[in-house]
């Protein structure tokens, strides 16, 4: 497993690093549980809606600091429109690729700026707090990364099906009993999922 | 400029002299041991000579002495071995959490097999909860093994009071230990250890990789677990390089010929590491205990608020190699089992950095790595969101 030279560039001389003073907008996510936790600062121009300046803050691997300095960079001077497009996919080509188990760091990166943008937006009346559906899980499990290939789970059709009522939400995956990533991926869904108010028991069922 | 290695336990450089002892077992006498033939005959001495020397160091036998491929090897002849002669008398095992991954994967396999196995806690330095020992132990119980020193705290745990409490069991209990980070490193005697199989291995004490040996004690059985024709040892039929066992006699001999001064050069290097560190690193805390029950070789800090890949990735660009227990740097993203274990929250198990020495290093070194490590340490953690500035 090795970096490439990109990320070694991002990790030891990262770009938009520190905290922001006034910022329009912050996201944290991860925590040090998860082995990893980002902060983005963000100051939007109100007129033109552009993300003039952006920053961020790292507790994380190398991996972690260098997906968090690509995604700013990749962030800066673009309209909060032309940001919601950037991906963790994005992250990843902009640094020539990451090693498969360290492809969530540039999931986390740019999970972050969205949430940072979707706080923006949310304080500034430009859209209303999303209802939680099945759709959001969905669209959280396309975050979670297979570490053995560094592909999510549901471009590899791991997920076999997703149920939410009552606040109860019910996940079938499709991972073999030896596979010694299931601890990890279930507790990836658990991190992503248990942040909304909305769930209320996570059950994940494997074969 | 030369690399700085403070990775000792998981392998070390080997000794010139250790490389110039093993030199004619691969080009002139490339020969297994054998009967009555002069070459055989040759190797066969050899082996003697070397099993004697061994054996001498840690107050057993020469025929008690068995080459293995490892300490690895050791463990699971020794540990299955035992499991597998001693069945009809029960099928109770009993180890630690705190157990080097030798010792819990064979726990771990004999469980799927039918045996029970008792995991013992451990105080948050690392040693073994001796009360649970007692009441762990039944009728059925017929092993109890243990790590001597801990791979990650460096803990050394109450050998004299484990044995004192197996003697007392009212039945024998056959005792395992792991002694691979312990041998070269505490002095160790088996007859007042109360072993009964005990592993060792050379590339820790600056011998070759590929060889350790498996101390029995005389009288005690191994069930069969690797099967072959013998060549060297009865125990791991097939071949067991000779030069490599002829190496690890040689660091048996620079490891042991002043072994206080060896320990003395490993606790000064480590008493230097931790006041170094207090003095110029603020928030860092010691995993592990400090002083005489504490390895000499070990020294294990947590760097609050940052976490361990990006530092060992930073000390690796200036030449530095040492070791983490963060989950980023771990092939299966799990912070390291004996922090979880001993208490430490993820936080301090990610940022733990751990330094283990070897005869080679200095002083000198250490006081570049700490300097080093203080500069990186500033810049991570002014990146850190879990770091507040106005501390």
């Amino acid at each position: 497993m090795q970096y490439s030279q990109k990320v070694l560039d991002h990790f030891m001389h990262p770009k938009n690093v520190g905290k922001m003073d006034a910022p329009d907008a912050i996201a944290t996510e991860g925590s040090p549980a998860c082995g990893d936790q980002v902060t983005v600062y963000l100051k939007v121009d109100e007129q033109s809606h552009k993300i003039e300046d952006i920053s961020f803050l790292s507790y994380g691997c190398a991996s972690n600091i260098a997906t968090a300095s690509i995604i700013t960079e990749l962030a800066k001077g673009k309209t909060l429109e032309e940001a919601k497009q950037i991906t963790w996919r994005d992250a990843m080509e902009a640094l020539d690729g990451l090693p498969p188990v360290k492809v969530h760091c540039s999931v986390l990166a740019a999970d972050t700026l969205q949430t940072a943008i979707s706080n923006y937006e949310i304080a500034h009346g430009l859209k209303e707090v999303p209802d939680f559906s099945k759709e959001t899980i969905v669209e959280e499990l396309k975050k979670i990364i297979y570490p053995q290939v560094g592909e999510d789970i549901v471009s590899l059709k791991m997920v076999k099906y997703v149920g939410f009522t009552d606040g109860e939400v019910l996940i079938d995956l499709n991972m073999a009993s030896f596979d010694t990533w299931r601890e990890n991926v279930a507790e990836e869904i658990r991190e992503h999922l248990e942040k909304y108010p909305a769930v209320k028991n996570i059950q994940i069922n494997f074969p | 400029m030369n690399r700085i290695y403070m990775d000792n336990c998981v392998t070390s450089q080997p000794a010139p002299e250790v490389l110039a002892a093993m030199q004619t077992y691969f080009t002139e006498k490339y020969w297994f041991p054998g009967s009555f033939i002069s070459t055989g005959e040759e190797i066969n001495t050899v082996i003697e000579q070397t099993k004697q020397q061994i054996s001498h160091v840690i107050n057993a036998k020469p025929n008690e002495i068995h080459f293995t491929s490892g300490g690895t090897l050791a463990n699971n002849i020794a540990i299955k071995g035992l499991a597998t002669a001693y069945s009809e008398r029960g099928n109770h095992i009993i180890c630690s959490v705190v157990d080097y991954p030798d010792l819990l994967t064979n726990a771990a396999f004999l469980e799927n097999s039918g045996f029970e196995v008792t995991y013992l806690n451990a105080d948050s330095d690392g040693f073994i909860d001796l009360n649970e020992l007692k009441s762990a132990i039944r009728p059925t119980t017929i092993m109890f093994m243990t790590t001597i020193v801990n791979h990650v705290l460096g803990t050394i745990q109450s050998m004299q009071e484990i044995r004192e409490i197996l003697d007392h069991a009212g039945h024998k209990i056959y005792f395992h230990a792991d002694a691979c980070q312990a041998f070269g490193k505490i002095p160790l005697d088996v007859q007042a250890l109360g072993v009964d199989t005990l592993a060792i291995s050379a590339h820790k004490i600056h011998g070759p990789q590929g060889v350790g040996a498996l101390y029995k004690k005389t009288g005690v059985k191994l069930g069969q677990i690797i099967h072959g024709v013998k060549r060297v040892e009865e125990l791991q039929p097939g071949g067991i390089n000779i030069a490599l066992i002829a190496g690890f006699t040689e660091a048996v001999e620079i490891t042991f010929s002043d072994f206080q001064q060896t320990q003395k050069h490993l606790r000064d290097l480590s008493d230097h590491l931790i006041k170094k560190m207090e003095e110029t690193i603020p928030e860092i805390e010691l995993n592990g205990p400090r002083g005489e029950k504490r390895a000499p070789h070990n020294v294990n800090f947590t760097i609050n608020y940052i976490e361990g890949e990006a530092i060992t990735m930073m000390l690796d660009m200036q030449g530095i190699t040492v070791a983490t227990g963060s989950a980023c740097a771990s092939q299966g993203l799990k912070p390291n089992y004996i922090l979880m274990a001993v208490g430490k929250n993820h936080m301090q198990s990610h940022g733990s950095m751990k330094f283990t020495f070897g005869r080679y290093n200095t002083n000198e070194e250490i006081d570049f790595v700490v300097e080093k490590l203080a500069e990186i340490t500033i810049s991570l953690r002014k990146r850190s969101p879990l770091y507040k500035s106005d501390k």
